[in-house]
Protein backbone atom coordinates (compact mmCIF):
# COMPACT_ATOMS: atom_id res chain seq x y z
CA UNK A 1 0.00 0.00 0.00
CA UNK A 2 1.64 3.10 -0.96
CA UNK A 3 2.02 5.67 1.89
CA UNK A 4 2.49 9.62 1.81
CA UNK A 5 5.66 10.11 3.33
CA UNK A 6 6.05 14.19 4.09
CA UNK A 7 8.75 14.32 0.97
CA UNK A 8 11.61 16.61 1.55
CA UNK A 9 9.87 18.26 4.12
CA UNK A 10 12.28 18.04 7.12
CA UNK A 11 15.75 19.04 6.93
CA UNK A 12 19.20 17.61 8.79
CA UNK A 13 20.63 21.19 9.86
CA UNK A 14 23.18 20.16 12.71
CA UNK A 15 25.42 17.13 13.07
CA UNK A 16 27.70 16.50 16.42
CA UNK A 17 29.83 13.75 17.66
CA UNK A 18 32.15 13.30 20.55
CA UNK A 19 35.59 11.06 20.21
CA UNK A 20 34.81 7.39 19.49
CA UNK A 21 36.69 5.32 21.72
CA UNK A 22 37.52 2.32 23.70
CA UNK A 23 37.37 3.74 27.36
CA UNK A 24 35.55 7.17 27.26
CA UNK A 25 36.28 7.85 30.77
CA UNK A 26 32.84 9.59 31.18
CA UNK A 27 29.56 8.25 31.80
CA UNK A 28 26.82 8.10 29.21
CA UNK A 29 24.96 10.74 30.24
CA UNK A 30 27.59 13.03 29.58
CA UNK A 31 28.72 11.63 26.05
CA UNK A 32 25.20 12.52 24.93
CA UNK A 33 25.18 15.66 26.40
CA UNK A 34 28.28 16.55 24.52
CA UNK A 35 27.22 15.62 21.32
CA UNK A 36 24.20 17.35 21.69
CA UNK A 37 25.71 20.73 22.51
CA UNK A 38 28.23 20.14 19.73
CA UNK A 39 24.69 19.37 17.19
CA UNK A 40 22.91 22.43 18.22
CA UNK A 41 26.06 24.42 17.36
CA UNK A 42 26.82 23.21 14.48
CA UNK A 43 23.16 24.25 13.50
CA UNK A 44 23.81 27.49 14.52
CA UNK A 45 20.94 27.08 17.00
CA UNK A 46 20.91 27.59 21.02
CA UNK A 47 19.23 24.90 22.98
CA UNK A 48 16.85 27.61 23.70
CA UNK A 49 15.94 26.52 20.14
CA UNK A 50 15.10 23.10 20.70
CA UNK A 51 11.49 21.29 21.72
CA UNK A 52 12.62 17.81 21.29
CA UNK A 53 14.51 15.21 21.91
CA UNK A 54 14.55 11.36 20.26
CA UNK A 55 16.76 8.03 21.19
CA UNK A 56 16.73 5.15 21.61
CA UNK A 57 18.89 1.78 22.71
CA UNK A 58 18.06 -1.65 24.49
CA UNK A 59 19.76 -0.44 27.43
CA UNK A 60 22.58 2.12 28.42
CA UNK A 61 21.42 5.14 27.47
CA UNK A 62 20.04 8.30 29.04
CA UNK A 63 16.47 9.17 28.32
CA UNK A 64 15.26 12.74 26.96
CA UNK A 65 13.62 13.55 30.42
CA UNK A 66 16.71 13.66 32.26
CA UNK A 67 19.00 15.15 29.60
CA UNK A 68 16.12 17.80 28.71
CA UNK A 69 16.30 18.63 32.23
CA UNK A 70 20.50 19.07 32.54
CA UNK A 71 20.10 20.99 29.40
CA UNK A 72 17.27 23.28 30.19
CA UNK A 73 15.49 22.31 27.60
CA UNK A 74 12.18 23.36 29.35
CA UNK A 75 9.46 23.14 26.74
CA UNK A 76 9.94 19.86 25.29
CA UNK A 77 6.87 19.12 22.79
CA UNK A 78 8.24 15.97 21.17
CA UNK A 79 10.08 12.58 22.49
CA UNK A 80 10.86 9.38 21.68
CA UNK A 81 13.09 7.01 23.88
CA UNK A 82 12.80 3.77 21.67
CA UNK A 83 14.05 0.23 23.23
CA UNK A 84 15.50 -1.26 20.61
CA UNK A 85 18.60 -1.20 18.74
CA UNK A 86 20.15 -1.17 15.30
CA UNK A 87 16.81 -2.05 13.13
CA UNK A 88 15.09 1.76 14.65
CA UNK A 89 18.88 3.47 13.94
CA UNK A 90 16.78 5.12 10.98
CA UNK A 91 13.45 5.29 11.95
CA UNK A 92 14.23 7.66 14.79
CA UNK A 93 15.74 10.21 12.09
CA UNK A 94 12.23 9.58 10.18
CA UNK A 95 9.99 9.71 13.74
CA UNK A 96 11.50 13.14 14.33
CA UNK A 97 11.25 14.18 10.40
CA UNK A 98 7.58 13.31 10.94
CA UNK A 99 7.44 15.39 14.12
CA UNK A 100 8.87 18.81 12.83
CA UNK A 101 6.86 18.63 8.83
CA UNK A 102 3.64 17.90 11.46
CA UNK A 103 4.49 21.11 13.19
CA UNK A 104 4.35 19.13 16.85
CA UNK A 105 8.00 20.25 17.41
CA UNK A 106 10.10 22.50 15.67
CA UNK A 107 13.28 21.30 16.42
CA UNK A 108 14.28 18.05 17.36
CA UNK A 109 17.65 16.50 18.97
CA UNK A 110 18.04 12.76 17.78
CA UNK A 111 20.70 11.60 19.65
CA UNK A 112 22.33 7.80 20.47
CA UNK A 113 25.12 7.94 23.33
CA UNK A 114 26.63 4.83 24.82
CA UNK A 115 29.62 3.16 26.85
CA UNK A 116 29.42 0.23 24.68
CA UNK A 117 32.92 -1.02 25.48
CA UNK A 118 33.71 0.22 28.82
CA UNK A 119 30.27 -0.17 30.05
CA UNK A 120 30.19 -4.16 31.41
CA UNK A 121 26.79 -4.37 30.74
CA UNK A 122 26.71 -3.29 26.93
CA UNK A 123 25.08 -4.78 24.43
CA UNK A 124 26.67 -7.94 23.39
CA UNK A 125 28.79 -8.06 26.00
CA UNK A 126 29.29 -11.59 26.97
CA UNK A 127 27.86 -11.48 30.57
CA UNK A 128 24.88 -9.77 29.57
CA UNK A 129 23.98 -10.96 25.91
CA UNK A 130 21.58 -12.81 27.30
CA UNK A 131 19.72 -10.14 29.19
CA UNK A 132 20.12 -7.65 26.59
CA UNK A 133 18.58 -10.36 23.73
CA UNK A 134 15.49 -11.04 25.66
CA UNK A 135 13.77 -7.90 25.14
CA UNK A 136 13.01 -9.37 21.97
CA UNK A 137 9.96 -12.06 22.15
CA UNK A 138 11.43 -14.96 20.09
CA UNK A 139 14.26 -15.21 21.49
CA UNK A 140 13.18 -16.76 24.36
CA UNK A 141 12.78 -20.24 22.35
CA UNK A 142 16.71 -20.04 20.81
CA UNK A 143 18.38 -19.16 24.33
CA UNK A 144 18.40 -22.80 25.96
CA UNK A 145 20.24 -23.85 22.65
CA UNK A 146 22.71 -21.30 23.76
CA UNK A 147 21.35 -19.28 20.57
CA UNK A 148 21.75 -15.70 22.32
CA UNK A 149 23.60 -13.80 20.51
CA UNK A 150 23.13 -11.39 16.93
CA UNK A 151 26.32 -13.05 15.76
CA UNK A 152 25.04 -15.89 15.53
CA UNK A 153 21.89 -14.66 14.14
CA UNK A 154 23.07 -13.14 11.26
CA UNK A 155 25.60 -15.83 10.79
CA UNK A 156 22.75 -18.44 10.28
CA UNK A 157 21.28 -16.37 7.46
CA UNK A 158 24.81 -15.58 6.29
CA UNK A 159 24.79 -20.11 6.40
CA UNK A 160 21.99 -20.27 3.65
CA UNK A 161 23.78 -17.48 1.75
CA UNK A 162 26.54 -19.03 0.93
CA UNK A 163 24.51 -22.76 0.94
CA UNK A 164 22.40 -21.10 -2.26
CA UNK A 165 24.62 -19.16 -3.57
CA UNK A 166 28.21 -20.05 -3.32
CA UNK A 167 29.18 -17.27 -1.61
CA UNK A 168 32.59 -17.72 -0.07
CA UNK A 169 34.73 -16.33 2.96
CA UNK A 170 36.49 -13.71 0.90
CA UNK A 171 33.65 -12.32 -0.22
CA UNK A 172 32.71 -11.66 3.32
CA UNK A 173 36.52 -10.59 3.84
CA UNK A 174 36.08 -8.46 1.05
CA UNK A 175 33.54 -5.89 3.24
CA UNK A 176 35.68 -6.23 5.77
CA UNK A 177 38.75 -5.00 4.05
CA UNK A 178 36.97 -2.41 1.94
CA UNK A 179 35.67 -0.73 5.23
CA UNK A 180 38.84 -0.56 6.93
CA UNK A 181 40.27 0.87 3.97
CA UNK A 182 37.83 3.78 4.33
CA UNK A 183 38.39 4.05 7.80
CA UNK A 184 42.36 4.71 7.22
CA UNK A 185 40.41 8.06 5.60
CA UNK A 186 38.30 8.71 8.75
CA UNK A 187 39.90 10.59 11.67
CA UNK A 188 36.86 9.28 13.56
CA UNK A 189 37.42 5.25 13.16
CA UNK A 190 38.92 3.66 16.23
CA UNK A 191 40.12 1.03 13.72
CA UNK A 192 42.64 2.69 11.28
CA UNK A 193 44.95 -0.26 11.32
CA UNK A 194 45.05 -1.57 7.64
CA UNK A 195 43.12 -4.84 6.84
CA UNK A 196 44.41 -7.70 4.04
CA UNK A 197 42.80 -10.25 3.09
CA UNK A 198 45.22 -12.40 4.93
CA UNK A 199 44.61 -10.61 8.09
CA UNK A 200 40.92 -11.11 7.50
CA UNK A 201 41.56 -14.82 6.65
CA UNK A 202 44.03 -15.45 9.80
CA UNK A 203 41.67 -13.96 12.24
CA UNK A 204 40.00 -16.55 14.89
CA UNK A 205 36.21 -17.71 14.23
CA UNK A 206 33.21 -16.00 16.54
CA UNK A 207 30.40 -17.51 14.84
CA UNK A 208 31.12 -19.98 11.52
CA UNK A 209 30.99 -18.63 9.32
CA UNK A 210 31.46 -15.47 10.77
CA UNK A 211 35.36 -14.25 11.68
CA UNK A 212 36.34 -11.60 14.13
CA UNK A 213 37.02 -9.01 11.18
CA UNK A 214 33.36 -9.16 10.34
CA UNK A 215 31.83 -8.73 13.30
CA UNK A 216 31.79 -4.94 14.37
CA UNK A 217 32.91 -4.06 17.62
CA UNK A 218 31.55 -2.23 20.78
CA UNK A 219 32.31 1.41 20.87
CA UNK A 220 32.19 4.39 23.76
CA UNK A 221 30.53 7.59 22.43
CA UNK A 222 27.40 9.71 21.15
CA UNK A 223 25.95 10.90 17.95
CA UNK A 224 23.32 13.66 17.46
CA UNK A 225 21.18 15.05 14.94
CA UNK A 226 19.43 18.27 14.54
CA UNK A 227 16.02 18.21 12.57
CA UNK A 228 13.52 21.13 11.75
CA UNK A 229 11.36 21.41 9.07
CA UNK A 230 12.94 22.22 5.45
CA UNK A 231 11.40 26.07 5.36
CA UNK A 232 13.66 26.49 8.78
CA UNK A 233 15.97 24.89 6.88
CA UNK A 234 17.52 27.79 4.89
CA UNK A 235 19.26 29.79 7.75
CA UNK A 236 21.32 26.99 8.50
CA UNK A 237 25.10 27.41 8.40
CA UNK A 238 25.67 24.73 6.16
CA UNK A 239 24.04 23.03 3.63
CA UNK A 240 20.58 21.54 4.74
CA UNK A 241 20.05 17.59 4.18
CA UNK A 242 16.68 17.16 3.19
CA UNK A 243 14.85 13.76 5.13
CA UNK A 244 13.41 12.82 1.05
CA UNK A 245 11.64 9.68 1.97
CA UNK A 246 11.32 7.26 4.67
CA UNK A 247 10.49 3.78 5.66
CA UNK A 248 10.11 1.89 8.57
CA UNK A 249 8.84 -1.93 8.97
CA UNK A 250 8.80 -5.58 9.17
CA UNK A 251 11.09 -8.07 8.25
CA UNK A 252 12.01 -11.81 8.50
CA UNK A 253 12.44 -13.59 12.09
CA UNK A 254 11.06 -17.10 13.30
CA UNK A 255 7.75 -15.37 13.34
CA UNK A 256 7.74 -15.66 9.46
CA UNK A 257 4.54 -16.32 8.22
CA UNK A 258 5.33 -18.11 5.17
CA UNK A 259 8.83 -16.88 4.39
CA UNK A 260 10.62 -20.12 3.54
CA UNK A 261 14.08 -19.09 2.75
CA UNK A 262 16.74 -16.65 4.77
CA UNK A 263 19.11 -16.33 2.05
CA UNK A 264 15.95 -13.82 0.87
CA UNK A 265 17.52 -10.51 1.72
CA UNK A 266 14.50 -8.78 4.45
CA UNK A 267 15.58 -5.35 3.06
CA UNK A 268 13.63 -6.46 0.10
CA UNK A 269 10.10 -5.94 1.88
CA UNK A 270 11.30 -2.58 2.92
CA UNK A 271 13.14 -1.28 -0.46
CA UNK A 272 10.21 -0.81 -2.31
CA UNK A 273 8.38 1.40 0.15
CA UNK A 274 11.20 3.44 1.10
CA UNK A 275 11.93 4.65 -2.65
CA UNK A 276 8.52 5.12 -3.07
CA UNK A 277 8.11 7.30 -0.09
CA UNK A 278 11.22 9.30 -2.09
CA UNK A 279 10.14 9.11 -5.54
CA UNK A 280 13.38 7.71 -6.75
CA UNK A 281 15.23 4.12 -7.26
CA UNK A 282 18.43 2.73 -6.40
CA UNK A 283 19.94 4.32 -9.90
CA UNK A 284 19.50 7.63 -8.23
CA UNK A 285 21.53 6.78 -5.42
CA UNK A 286 25.00 8.41 -4.94
CA UNK A 287 25.98 6.74 -1.76
CA UNK A 288 24.88 4.08 0.52
CA UNK A 289 25.80 3.90 4.07
CA UNK A 290 24.33 0.19 4.95
CA UNK A 291 24.02 -0.92 8.71
CA UNK A 292 26.77 -3.43 8.95
CA UNK A 293 26.63 -4.87 12.43
CA UNK A 294 28.60 -7.50 10.57
CA UNK A 295 29.85 -8.04 6.77
CA UNK A 296 26.79 -10.30 5.93
CA UNK A 297 24.86 -7.31 5.99
CA UNK A 298 26.18 -5.22 3.47
CA UNK A 299 26.03 -7.80 0.82
CA UNK A 300 22.58 -8.93 1.70
CA UNK A 301 21.05 -4.95 1.66
CA UNK A 302 23.02 -4.72 -1.28
CA UNK A 303 20.81 -6.97 -3.07
CA UNK A 304 18.09 -6.19 -1.14
CA UNK A 305 18.01 -2.20 -1.96
CA UNK A 306 18.15 -3.27 -5.64
CA UNK A 307 21.62 -2.48 -6.69
CA UNK A 308 22.59 -6.43 -6.83
CA UNK A 309 20.65 -9.48 -8.48
CA UNK A 310 20.85 -11.95 -5.43
CA UNK A 311 24.22 -13.64 -6.02
CA UNK A 312 25.52 -11.11 -7.83
CA UNK A 313 27.43 -9.06 -5.02
CA UNK A 314 30.67 -10.96 -4.93
CA UNK A 315 31.47 -10.22 -8.67
CA UNK A 316 30.67 -6.59 -7.86
CA UNK A 317 32.87 -6.36 -5.15
CA UNK A 318 35.66 -7.91 -7.06
CA UNK A 319 34.92 -5.64 -9.73
CA UNK A 320 35.21 -3.22 -7.06
CA UNK A 321 31.85 -1.32 -7.75
CA UNK A 322 31.59 -0.18 -4.22
CA UNK A 323 35.06 1.38 -3.82
CA UNK A 324 34.67 4.77 -2.68
CA UNK A 325 37.02 6.50 -5.02
CA UNK A 326 36.15 4.90 -8.28
CA UNK A 327 32.88 2.61 -7.63
CA UNK A 328 29.49 3.47 -9.35
CA UNK A 329 27.91 2.92 -5.50
CA UNK A 330 30.06 3.76 -2.84
CA UNK A 331 29.15 2.10 0.58
CA UNK A 332 30.17 2.58 4.20
CA UNK A 333 32.29 5.49 3.33
CA UNK A 334 33.39 6.33 6.54
CA UNK A 335 34.37 2.55 7.74
CA UNK A 336 31.23 1.53 9.42
CA UNK A 337 29.87 0.13 12.26
CA UNK A 338 33.02 -2.77 11.37
CA UNK A 339 35.70 0.06 11.21
CA UNK A 340 34.42 3.33 12.43
CA UNK A 341 32.37 2.54 15.75
CA UNK A 342 29.36 1.18 16.86
CA UNK A 343 27.27 4.32 17.41
CA UNK A 344 24.68 1.49 16.53
CA UNK A 345 23.90 3.13 13.23
CA UNK A 346 23.28 6.97 14.04
CA UNK A 347 26.89 7.54 12.86
CA UNK A 348 25.92 6.04 9.61
CA UNK A 349 23.42 9.35 9.29
CA UNK A 350 26.86 11.70 10.38
CA UNK A 351 28.58 10.66 7.37
CA UNK A 352 26.19 10.80 4.80
CA UNK A 353 25.43 14.51 5.97
CA UNK A 354 29.39 15.54 6.04
CA UNK A 355 29.49 13.91 2.27
CA UNK A 356 26.38 15.52 1.28
CA UNK A 357 27.63 18.82 2.56
CA UNK A 358 31.22 18.12 0.77
CA UNK A 359 33.05 18.16 3.85
CA UNK A 360 34.57 14.56 3.72
CA UNK A 361 37.66 15.48 3.15
CA UNK A 362 40.16 12.46 1.77
CA UNK A 363 37.06 10.76 2.17
CA UNK A 364 34.62 12.59 -0.34
CA UNK A 365 32.94 10.48 -2.47
CA UNK A 366 32.39 12.66 -6.25
CA UNK A 367 28.25 12.00 -6.78
CA UNK A 368 27.30 13.48 -3.18
CA UNK A 369 23.76 14.65 -3.17
CA UNK A 370 21.74 11.90 -3.15
CA UNK A 371 22.51 9.16 0.03
CA UNK A 372 20.28 6.21 0.62
CA UNK A 373 21.23 5.19 4.78
CA UNK A 374 19.58 1.88 6.70
CA UNK A 375 19.35 0.43 9.80
CA UNK A 376 19.17 -3.24 10.76
CA UNK A 377 18.01 -4.89 7.56
CA UNK A 378 15.49 -6.61 9.64
CA UNK A 379 16.68 -9.88 11.22
CA UNK A 380 16.15 -10.18 14.85
CA UNK A 381 13.72 -7.74 15.95
CA UNK A 382 12.05 -8.55 12.31
CA UNK A 383 11.87 -4.37 12.12
CA UNK A 384 14.10 -2.47 9.63
CA UNK A 385 14.28 1.00 8.81
CA UNK A 386 15.98 3.52 5.74
CA UNK A 387 15.72 6.27 4.17
CA UNK A 388 16.95 8.37 1.35
CA UNK A 389 18.78 11.81 1.81
CA UNK A 390 19.14 14.74 -0.38
CA UNK A 391 21.14 18.08 -0.45
CA UNK A 392 18.64 21.05 -0.92
CA UNK B 1 20.60 -32.98 29.36
CA UNK B 2 21.38 -30.68 27.31
CA UNK B 3 23.41 -28.97 29.07
CA UNK B 4 24.02 -25.13 27.86
CA UNK B 5 22.76 -23.98 31.57
CA UNK B 6 19.96 -21.74 29.84
CA UNK B 7 16.73 -23.28 30.94
CA UNK B 8 13.21 -22.45 28.94
CA UNK B 9 10.96 -19.39 30.65
CA UNK B 10 7.71 -20.99 30.07
CA UNK B 11 5.00 -18.41 30.00
CA UNK B 12 1.27 -19.27 29.46
CA UNK B 13 1.52 -19.08 25.79
CA UNK B 14 4.57 -21.55 25.90
CA UNK B 15 4.48 -23.42 28.84
CA UNK B 16 2.52 -26.83 26.98
CA UNK B 17 5.09 -26.35 24.12
CA UNK B 18 8.47 -26.46 26.94
CA UNK B 19 6.25 -29.35 29.20
CA UNK B 20 5.35 -31.34 26.02
CA UNK B 21 9.53 -31.83 25.30
CA UNK B 22 10.43 -32.23 28.90
CA UNK B 23 8.06 -35.11 28.58
CA UNK B 24 9.70 -36.47 25.51
CA UNK B 25 6.89 -35.28 22.97
CA UNK B 26 7.45 -32.56 20.33
CA UNK B 27 4.21 -30.97 19.92
CA UNK B 28 3.40 -27.78 18.30
CA UNK B 29 0.11 -25.48 17.74
CA UNK B 30 -2.14 -26.46 15.10
CA UNK B 31 -5.20 -24.51 13.98
CA UNK B 32 -8.24 -26.56 14.01
CA UNK B 33 -9.96 -24.37 11.67
CA UNK B 34 -7.42 -24.10 9.06
CA UNK B 35 -5.17 -27.20 9.28
CA UNK B 36 -1.91 -24.21 9.57
CA UNK B 37 0.81 -25.06 12.26
CA UNK B 38 2.11 -22.30 14.34
CA UNK B 39 5.72 -22.04 15.64
CA UNK B 40 7.07 -20.12 17.94
CA UNK B 41 3.85 -20.41 20.54
CA UNK B 42 1.36 -18.10 20.14
CA UNK B 43 -2.00 -17.13 21.06
CA UNK B 44 -2.76 -16.73 17.09
CA UNK B 45 -2.51 -19.04 14.58
CA UNK B 46 -0.46 -17.42 11.92
CA UNK B 47 -2.70 -18.96 9.04
CA UNK B 48 -5.95 -18.18 9.67
CA UNK B 49 -5.84 -15.50 13.12
CA UNK B 50 -7.69 -17.47 15.15
CA UNK B 51 -7.59 -18.92 18.00
CA UNK B 52 -8.84 -22.34 18.29
CA UNK B 53 -5.47 -24.53 18.31
CA UNK B 54 -4.80 -27.68 19.34
CA UNK B 55 -1.28 -29.06 20.42
CA UNK B 56 -0.08 -32.15 18.27
CA UNK B 57 2.48 -34.44 17.74
CA UNK B 58 4.89 -33.43 14.59
CA UNK B 59 6.91 -36.03 12.83
CA UNK B 60 9.85 -34.97 14.34
CA UNK B 61 11.28 -34.99 10.32
CA UNK B 62 13.22 -32.07 9.26
CA UNK B 63 16.08 -31.10 7.42
CA UNK B 64 19.09 -28.50 7.60
CA UNK B 65 18.16 -25.02 6.19
CA UNK B 66 21.14 -23.24 8.11
CA UNK B 67 23.70 -23.87 10.76
CA UNK B 68 26.23 -21.89 12.49
CA UNK B 69 29.12 -23.10 14.83
CA UNK B 70 29.73 -20.59 17.83
CA UNK B 71 33.10 -20.30 19.43
CA UNK B 72 32.36 -17.31 21.07
CA UNK B 73 31.44 -17.62 25.06
CA UNK B 74 28.08 -15.80 25.10
CA UNK B 75 27.53 -16.85 28.61
CA UNK B 76 29.40 -18.62 31.80
CA UNK B 77 27.26 -21.56 30.83
CA UNK B 78 28.23 -22.00 27.63
CA UNK B 79 32.02 -21.79 27.98
CA UNK B 80 31.37 -26.00 28.41
CA UNK B 81 30.06 -26.16 25.30
CA UNK B 82 32.23 -24.54 22.74
CA UNK B 83 32.46 -25.06 19.73
CA UNK B 84 28.84 -26.16 19.12
CA UNK B 85 26.98 -26.46 16.10
CA UNK B 86 23.34 -24.83 16.17
CA UNK B 87 20.97 -25.98 13.16
CA UNK B 88 17.70 -23.87 11.79
CA UNK B 89 16.02 -26.78 10.95
CA UNK B 90 12.94 -26.65 8.32
CA UNK B 91 10.05 -29.25 9.55
CA UNK B 92 8.18 -31.81 7.33
CA UNK B 93 4.96 -30.75 8.49
CA UNK B 94 5.27 -26.79 6.85
CA UNK B 95 7.86 -25.01 4.42
CA UNK B 96 7.89 -21.94 6.97
CA UNK B 97 8.95 -23.08 10.23
CA UNK B 98 12.46 -23.05 10.71
CA UNK B 99 13.14 -24.10 13.96
CA UNK B 100 16.93 -23.88 15.66
CA UNK B 101 18.55 -26.18 17.71
CA UNK B 102 22.13 -27.65 18.94
CA UNK B 103 23.11 -30.25 16.24
CA UNK B 104 24.20 -33.52 18.72
CA UNK B 105 25.80 -35.61 15.68
CA UNK B 106 29.58 -35.56 15.17
CA UNK B 107 29.04 -34.82 11.72
CA UNK B 108 29.55 -32.65 8.60
CA UNK B 109 26.31 -30.46 8.39
CA UNK B 110 25.27 -29.23 5.02
CA UNK B 111 22.25 -27.62 3.69
CA UNK B 112 18.99 -30.37 2.91
CA UNK B 113 20.83 -32.48 5.71
CA UNK B 114 17.99 -34.74 7.27
CA UNK B 115 17.40 -34.43 10.59
CA UNK B 116 15.46 -36.42 13.51
CA UNK B 117 13.87 -33.97 16.04
CA UNK B 118 15.38 -35.05 19.87
CA UNK B 119 13.35 -33.74 23.14
CA UNK B 120 15.54 -33.61 25.70
CA UNK B 121 14.78 -33.32 29.38
CA UNK B 122 16.68 -30.56 31.45
CA UNK B 123 14.93 -30.61 34.09
CA UNK B 124 11.84 -29.24 36.65
CA UNK B 125 9.45 -30.75 34.03
CA UNK B 126 10.61 -28.98 30.97
CA UNK B 127 12.54 -30.18 27.99
CA UNK B 128 14.45 -28.83 25.12
CA UNK B 129 14.41 -29.39 21.33
CA UNK B 130 18.02 -30.91 20.20
CA UNK B 131 18.39 -32.09 16.21
CA UNK B 132 20.38 -35.17 15.34
CA UNK B 133 21.30 -36.52 12.17
CA UNK B 134 18.94 -39.03 9.92
CA UNK B 135 19.50 -41.62 7.54
CA UNK B 136 18.57 -40.16 4.06
CA UNK B 137 14.87 -41.21 2.99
Amino acid sequence: MATRFPRSQSAIVGIGCTEYTKGSGVSTFTLAARAVKAAVADAGLTLADVDGLCTFGPDDTIAPNYLAQALGISSMNYFLDHKLGGSVAISIVSQAALAVSAGVANCVVVYRALNGRSNKGGIGNSKSAPRTLKAIWDVQFKMPSGYVAAAQELAMAASTHMARYGTTSEDFGRIAVLSRRNALDNERAVMRKPLTMDDYMDSRWIVEPFRLFDCCFETDGAVALVICAADRASDSPHRPVNIRGAAWGGGVNLVNNGRTDMAESPANLIAPKVYSAAGLGPSDIDFAEFYDCFSYTVLSQIEGYGFAEAGGVPDMLRDGCFDRATGELPVNTHGGLLSEGYMQGLNHVYEAVEQIRGDAGMRQVRRRDTALVTGQLGYLSGYSSAVVLEGA
Amino acid sequence: MNGTGILPDPDIDSAPYWEALGDGRFEIQHCADCGNWTWPPRPICSGCHGENMRWDAVSGVGEVHGWVVTHQVYAPSLAPLVPYTIVLARIAEQDDILIPGRFMSDMQVYQGMPLRAVPTNVGGGLGVLEWKAAPAP
